[in-house]
């Protein structure tokens, strides 16, 4: 989970790098637009963007994960839909160091038991590399 | 008495973070215990991404960086 210097594998140690911290976090709810940003965060990880994080252990107010999200330099909160699942534990939590996108502002419809496609994932991708460059 | 753990595996950053938050304890005439934690199992069970972290009685206080001694004797003296 954490990253340093010696063990790339789970940890980013020592500050690591100079590299700025971003975490990423995705709503994990059931309809379709979960999976779509479940899918995005994980693309903007293995494409270097960041570092997903644990939105539940945010949400379970576990101490650490809580303090690890306030000390990154950025954390990009991928929700859902209109319900902000995900910026509301930001809030409750007391973190402000984040942006939000949300999946369903990108013109993608919120449906139940449906599977996403690569197309949707692509959009909140591009979506998000936008945010996370300004 | 403080306990104040630094969570990492002993990278010059981990070691720095050391020797800052105890110059930081004696500039404030604590009553402490520094225990580095260098297991990485045992680091994520504190729930932190990003070494070194910095506990004091148990609760994380920094993640993932090196603050003065200025800043941790407002970290820890609380």
């Amino acid at each position: 989970m954490s990253e340093c210097c010696e063990s790339k594998k789970q940890t980013t140690c020592c500050g690591g790098t100079e590299k700025k911290t971003v975490l990423l976090y995705a709503c994990s709810g059931g309809a379709n637009v979960a999976e779509i940003a479940d899918r995005a965060a994980r693309e903007l990880m293995f494409a270097g963007k960041g570092t997903m994080f644990c939105l539940a252990g945010l949400g379970a107010g576990i101490q650490g994960m809580v303090q690890t999200a306030k000390d990154a330099d950025m954390n990009l909160v991928i929700d859902g839909c209109p319900v902000e699942c995900a910026k509301k534990i930001f809030d409750r939590c007391g973190i402000t160091n984040y942006k939000q996108i949300k999946v369903t502002d990108l013109g993608i419809e919120k449906v139940k038991g449906v599977r996403c496609t690569q197309e949707q994932v692509d959009k909140v991708v591009k979506a998000a590399k936008e945010v996370l460059s300004k | 008495m403080k306990r104040l753990q630094i969570l990492g595996t002993g990278c010059p950053k981990c070691r720095k973070l050391a020797e800052n938050t105890e110059e930081a304890a004696k500039a404030l005439g604590l009553e402490y215990s520094i225990e580095k934690v260098t297991n990485l199992g045992e680091i994520m069970q504190f729930g932190v991404l990003m070494t070194p972290a910095l506990a004091v009685d148990g609760k994380v206080k920094v993640v993932g960086k090196v603050p003065s001694v200025e800043e941790l004797k407002g970290l820890i003296g609380g």
